[in-house]
């Protein structure tokens, strides 16, 4: 008896067995950086103080000055940006004779947030730096402890001074 | 195909300059404030002089004037704030209360000169000249201007008291005054 046997073959080519391919990528890093900076949005203003002496005896008037106030606007984006402030006294170009004051000194001090500086215009050159970080806002400018040099008569005429508000970045390295 | 694992990079980098300077920024608040110019004279030391009896009460000069010492008034802590200031006087003679018109050989007024000092070089002051009528009795002055803001004394000194015509005063009350008056200069003003 014969029998028949079949062996079948699988008709279909399997496909090699998968090759073993590797995905290659190509990367584009970004970088960037931001210095650090601070900037002014209203940078100057005028204190306008009127009369500034005592009608009844020609000093000064020092309800005049204390208490008057300005507000500029700036921000700094930087952590360890500072704050100065540099007052300049009031005067006036007329030489001051014996008993006369041609001088206005007074404290400025500027506030942004909680952070403050101040300066006296009794002596040159700014005040201490204040760490003022990242801000935005109102930096508040107020005059304080007015007097003159000899407590004087003050001499007729135009007095001018200015405070200056110093915003400084820090530096940075790398990005 | 031989492929080879591959790495393409591209580094888009920005990077600060290594430890850039950073500029600061200022902000400013000018303070402007004035002085207005002007003068105050201090309080006088009297207010009124009182010069007592006017005629000598005895001698070869009875019923005439007599010698009166000069009076001095003292106007402390007088000051100008401002450049080219003047003091000037307005003197008015001694007249009598009466202003009757006196009959001949008699006065109703006595003149005196006052004088400030105290202020700028040299002095400032009035002659009064009022006739024995008492009419004209005013006269002014101004002296020379002080070129700087001046705080000082000044003091007013009353003079040299005559009658017009050394006449003999009529009776009565007699009464005068000086105004002192402080202010800018005014060009060709100095007496």
């Amino acid at each position: 008896m014969r029998k028949l046997i079949i062996l079948s073959a699988p008709l279909a080519l399997l496909a090699a067995p998968a090759m073993a391919q590797t995905a290659v990528d190509g990367t584009v890093d970004i970088n960037g950086s931001v210095a650090g900076r601070c900037m002014f949005i209203v940078p100057n203003k005028t204190i306008s103080l009127g009369e500034i002496s005592l009608a009844s005896n020609g000093k000064l008037d020092v309800s005049k000055v204390n208490g008057r106030s300005e507000t500029l606007t700036g921000w700094c984006n930087n952590t360890t940006a500072a704050m100065t402030v540099t007052a300049t006294q009031l005067t006036n170009a007329t030489t001051a004779p014996t008993g006369f004051d041609n001088r206005v000194d007074y404290t400025a001090t500027a506030v942004t947030g909680s952070t403050s500086a101040n300066d006296s215009s009794v002596t040159a050159g700014a005040g201490s730096a204040s760490s003022v970080g990242l801000f935005s806002g109102d930096i508040v400018v107020t005059l304080s402890n007015a007097s003159t040099p000899n407590n004087g008569l003050m001499v007729a005429g135009t007095y001018n001074g200015n405070v200056v508000v110093t915003l400084t970045p820090t530096v940075t390295v790398g990005g | 195909m031989n492929c080879k694992y591959g790495l393409a990079l591209i580094a888009l980098v920005a990077l600060p300059a290594t430890a850039a300077a950073q500029s600061t920024e200022s902000g400013t608040v000018d303070v402007v404030g004035t002085v207005r110019s002007i003068c105050i004279l201090g309080d006088p030391t009297s207010a009124l002089v009182d010069l007592g009896q006017l005629s000598a009460a005895s001698g070869p000069r009875t019923g005439r004037v007599a010698v009166i010492p000069p009076q001095t008034v003292t106007l402390p802590g007088s000051f100008c704030n401002f450049a080219g200031s003047a003091v000037s006087i307005s003197a008015t003679a001694l007249t009598a209360a009466d202003a009757t018109n006196p009959q001949a050989g008699f006065a109703r007024a006595v003149n005196y000169t006052a004088t400030a000092t105290g202020w700028a070089a040299g002095a400032s002051l009035a002659t009064t000249g009022a006739a024995r009528d008492g009419t004209g009795p005013t006269a002014e002055g101004t002296g020379a201007t002080q070129p700087l803001p001046q705080v000082a004394d000044i003091s007013l000194t009353l003079s040299s008291f005559t009658a017009p015509g050394d006449q003999i005063l009529v009776s009565g009350n007699y009464s005068g005054n000086v105004i002192v008056t402080l202010g800018p200069a005014i060009a060709g003003g100095e007496n």
